[in-house]
């Protein structure tokens, strides 16, 4: 077994709960210009709104996997057990803000595409990577000696991280009904209006701080569980 | 390594299970898939390459597995991973073995299905381009998924779990690569080639670079 060492106190209650605040506010006046402020689409009418939802949770999951990735290679370098509990916190956020991008993306479609679902790279690529780190999180739930643990989840979620780029590419590599990136353009500036573009960047930073607020608190219990293992 | 791939070829071959139940399994599907969906829909060429291509999929996990499983039983893989270079070795070595039992699990998976779904190969030697890269690149993702799964209780349903969708892109590679080269678009099947070609150098190059880590 690879020696570990006890984590030792951490600043992260301190700074949980203005976090908590900033990430409450920011999301209500997110929700707000989203909904009032950003104006109507011409083609797709108040339906586009839920882009203000879709696009972010997007985001975060291709964020929560890439700081699994690298918390991953923060324990396999320097076997400290912050980097483990930082990957499982990013996994189980990421899980779930796929999920919900996946629904977001299913409500879109149906009055869009006239489907809930449809066999689309970028649909089935964003399903595979859901399913992908269910998978870690089994593997992970199965061990149960912690440095083999947080070893063998590490390897993965270093494995796993390859599905990202996959994902967001896939609408360029594959014929796909899905809209081709509009923010992140290679050839220009976004195609998008200048409220929405506003609006839709305040959105990702409301959801960035809501990810940022779920991890210092998963973290930290995390942090508290491994502290229980190492003292009893 | 080599070392390893010879002792583990030497062992499949005086206890050949792990071929058995991959030839065996491959065949069965091959069997299933024209009762199943018909035969003139199994002799579409992106069918019977989709099907192939699964199959050899869970057959590369199930010989993995037994090759694994045979270690366990008489207790070898600490003595293994003891060695100089062991952890490496280990890997390379059973990726090296896996390899060309594949390939002859997909020699016969292929006779198979050409003989039973009467398949016309439009280009031959794309085919078997595709093929070779094709099993090249499937073996060392599943290394990696069952040497993480190790020991762990539930790995029969957890290995597959873990290894087929980050198989995915590779299987489609084939896939296409497999069905252009029946169907004679020789560009295509070349295309895929080179894309399993990448991912069995990436794959390879990961797994001897974290895998030694994960193998306790």
């Amino acid at each position: 077994m690879t020696d570990t060492t006890i984590p030792r106190g951490n600043a992260l209650p301190r700074i949980r709960p203005w976090l908590g605040i900033a990430a409450a506010a920011s999301f209500v006046v997110a929700s707000v210009m989203a909904l009032f402020w950003a104006p109507t689409d011409a083609v797709q009418g108040d339906v586009y709104r839920i882009l203000y939802v879709h696009v972010p949770l997007a985001w975060l999951a291709y964020l929560a996997f890439v700081v699994v990735f690298l918390a991953s290679v923060g324990w396999l370098w320097t076997k400290r057990p912050f980097f483990d509990a930082v990957a499982v916190a990013s996994a189980e956020i990421g899980v779930l803000f796929t999920g919900l991008f996946l629904v977001a993306g299913s409500i879109w479609a149906k009055p869009t595409w006239g489907v809930w679902w449809t066999w689309e790279p970028r649909l089935v690529t964003t399903a595979i990577m859901f399913v992908m780190y269910v998978g870690y999180l089994l593997l992970r739930g199965l061990s149960t000696d912690f440095s083999r643990r947080a070893t063998r989840s590490a390897v993965f979620g270093i494995i796993a991280v390859i599905d990202v780029p996959i994902v967001h590419l896939s609408v360029l590599w594959a014929n796909s009904l899905h809209q081709l990136p509009t923010v992140l353009r290679a050839g220009g500036s976004p195609a998008l209006d200048s409220s929405m573009l506003l609006t839709l960047m305040v959105s990702l930073g409301a959801y960035t701080l809501i990810y940022a607020y779920f991890m210092t608190a998963r973290v930290s219990l995390e942090i508290a569980r491994q502290v229980r293992l190492w003292t009893t | 390594m080599a070392l390893v791939a010879v002792r583990e070829l030497r062992a499949e071959r005086r206890q050949p299970d792990g071929v058995v139940a991959a030839v065996t399994f491959i065949a069965v599907l091959v069997l299933l898939e024209s009762l199943v969906v018909g035969p003139q829909i199994a002799r579409d060429p992106d069918v019977a390459s989709a099907l192939f291509w699964l199959a050899l999929a869970f057959a590369t996990i199930l010989a993995t597995m037994r090759s694994f499983d045979r270690e366990l039983e008489d207790d070898a893989l600490e003595g293994l991973v003891a060695l100089p270079g062991g952890r490496d070795a280990l890997f390379g070595g059973k990726v090296l073995s896996l390899t060309i039992v594949l390939l002859l699990v997909a020699v016969v998976g292929g006779v198979l299905s050409l003989v039973l779904l009467d398949l016309r190969i439009a280009l031959p030697l794309h085919l078997l381009v595709v093929v070779l890269l094709g099993v090249l690149a499937l073996p060392p993702i599943v290394v990696v998924d069952v040497v993480l799964a190790l020991r762990l209780r539930a790995r029969a349903a957890l290995v597959p779990i873990l290894a087929l969708p980050v198989l995915v892109p590779q299987l489609v590679a084939a896939t296409r690569g497999t069905s252009a080269a029946l169907s004679g678009d020789a560009v295509g099947a070349l295309s895929w080639a080179g894309l399993l070609f990448a991912f069995a150098v990436v794959y390879t190059v990961i797994g001897l670079t974290i895998v030694p880590a994960a193998i306790e």
